[in-house]
């Protein structure tokens, strides 16, 4: 063995390619030379191990895990395509719309707030704590009867309590907030008193009105549809929300309610509010949730087809 | 410490269907697969950079790049080798798009203020480790490459040679340059070393 090869043979040595072999041993043992080069090349290579390890911090793991649970979503976005049978049908989106229509007409009928303007009602406007009990003590509002705003914008709510009483307002008036809250959450015995509830708040906030709810009547109404137990008032909850702006709190109640509600009619509610919240501002979680609906075999063709045909308008 | 020959290799079955749940869209399995791997693509990256905050930052794009890339992994290589490989070409991107990172070595962490012997020996190690680092950031990309997935990493030329994209002989020829280097560069240090002391 010569000089130049022995060198060769300690650098396999070292990067454990190959053992040391006898013939090695012996060159080593005459050549005084390539005792030195093999004791100045493992020093050279046990001096790069004094430079420490890096270690993943628990927040950069954290940070990444949760990076790519993201990307894994937007990956499985990407890759989503809807296939002929979740796109919506013509025929089926028409007769979806004329039983929703009916629907509608026939709830309204039932549940529409009818009396006169308030300013006409023959009640002035009150002080609050004239009219109004304490409701921290959760008392029974009886005969609850709602009269459609007057010329200045102001609703009537009437109410027995030990005696008749009425509360004119307008909506953004913080007593009536507190009062419709009330009324939804705390009051209602019957499904039909609180479709009444949310009926109002609806035509007070929803719309384009220009009165914003108070987070007390939010929260009311995403209570209702996460844990009311007759699915009719879910969906009333649900469209009530749907014609407010899309908060972080009601954006949880829709992605729960779609994956969870039994309602077709609450899922399909969801994903249109879900869907343009998405168009507005995409969020992964929430794009992720209608991609699972649209492919769900065992969701209801209505809704797959509404959340396939979401997707698509979705610029992620 | 090198990570042992073999002690990738041994768990590259599990490696190739975790691939496969991350085709298949599992969550679980891309996270798995940092578990597995993310700290070894970490410290590849901060030797290859000398910039902590730049290796973070690799080693994530690395591992976004495997959900991207699943469908192109075919199963020759070894998953740690398919890594390594991304994460070499990530390295070249980021100096290429950040040339400061070349030759500016790593801060050493900020140590507490001691006293006496102790103080004494922690300074030295921290100059040695400052040196190692120096020095590593001395050497062509190239051999650096091949030199820290032999030392730290502990694969096998052919592996390398799949990383990289080269021969068995040119991974050879790297790390023995890169070694000679080192080699010298220790012996100037011990003898300055020495010298001053």
């Amino acid at each position: 063995m010569e000089c130049r090869e022995l060198t060769e043979r300690v650098m396999d040595r070292l990067t454990g390619e190959a053992e040391a072999s006898p013939e090695m041993e012996a060159h080593l043992a005459r050549c005084s030379a390539c005792r030195e080069e093999l004791s100045r090349l493992e020093r050279a290579w046990e001096t790069l191990g004094e430079d420490p390890d890096a270690e993943v911090s628990p927040t950069l793991r954290e940070d990444t895990l949760a990076l790519l649970e993201e990307e894994m979503i937007r990956r499985r976005i990407r890759e989503f395509r809807p296939g002929r049978s979740l796109r919506p049908r013509r025929g089926l989106l028409q007769a979806a719309a004329i039983v929703a229509a009916v629907a509608g007409g026939y709830l309204a009928a039932r549940l529409g707030v009818k009396g006169t303007p308030a300013s006409s009602a023959g009640s002035s406007p009150v002080a609050a704590a004239a009219v109004l009990p304490d409701l921290s003590a959760q008392p029974r509002l009886s005969n609850v009867a709602y009269t459609p705003a007057d010329a200045q914008g102001r609703i009537g709510i009437s109410f027995d309590l030990t005696d008749r009483r009425q509360y004119v307002a307008r909506p953004e008036d913080p007593e009536m907030a507190r009062l419709m809250a009330y009324l939804l959450a705390r009051n209602p015995d019957t499904p039909a008193e609180k479709s009444r509830a949310i009926q109002q708040v609806s035509e007070s906030y929803g719309g384009g009105t220009l009165a914003e709810p108070s987070p007390e009547i939010v929260r009311a109404l995403t209570t209702t549809l996460r844990k009311d137990t007759n699915p009719g008032v879910r969906k009333k909850a649900a469209d009530a929300l749907a014609g407010l702006p899309v908060t972080a709190e009601s954006r949880a109640a829709f992605l729960e309610a779609l994956r969870a509600d039994s309602n077709p009619a609450v899922r399909l509610v969801a994903v249109e509010v879900l869907a343009r919240a998405a168009r507005e501002a995409p969020d992964a979680r929430t794009i992720e949730s209608l991609r699972e609906r649209a492919v769900d075999p065992r969701e209801n063709g209505f809704v797959r087809a509404k959340a396939a045909s979401a997707l698509q308008g979705i610029n992620f | 410490m090198p990570e042992g020959r073999g002690a990738l290799s041994a768990t590259g079955a599990d490696d190739a269907k975790l691939i496969e749940r991350i085709r298949r869209g599992d969550t679980d399995g891309a996270a798995e697969l940092f578990e597995r791997y993310g700290t070894a693509i970490l410290r590849f990256a901060t030797r290859m950079l000398s910039d902590a905050g730049a290796a973070e930052e690799v080693m994530q794009e690395v591992f976004l790049k495997v959900i991207g890339r699943c469908h192109q992994y075919d199963g020759r290589a070894a998953v740690n080798s398919w890594l390594f490989a991304i994460a070499a070409n990530a390295c070249r991107d980021r100096r290429r798009r950040d040339r400061r990172a070349v030759v500016v070595p790593l801060e050493a962490a900020p140590e507490p203020i001691a006293r006496g012997e102790a103080a004494e020996m922690r300074m030295i190690d921290r100059e040695r480790r400052d040196a190692v680092r120096k020095a590593l950031a001395s050497l062509s990309e190239e051999q650096r490459e091949a030199l820290i997935l032999a030392r730290y990493h502990g694969l096998p030329y052919a592996e390398i040679a799949r990383v990289l994209g080269i021969s068995v002989g040119a991974v050879k020829t790297r790390i023995f340059r890169a070694v000679e280097t080192l080699k010298s560069r220790f012996a100037e240090g011990d003898t300055q070393w020495n010298a001053a002391n």
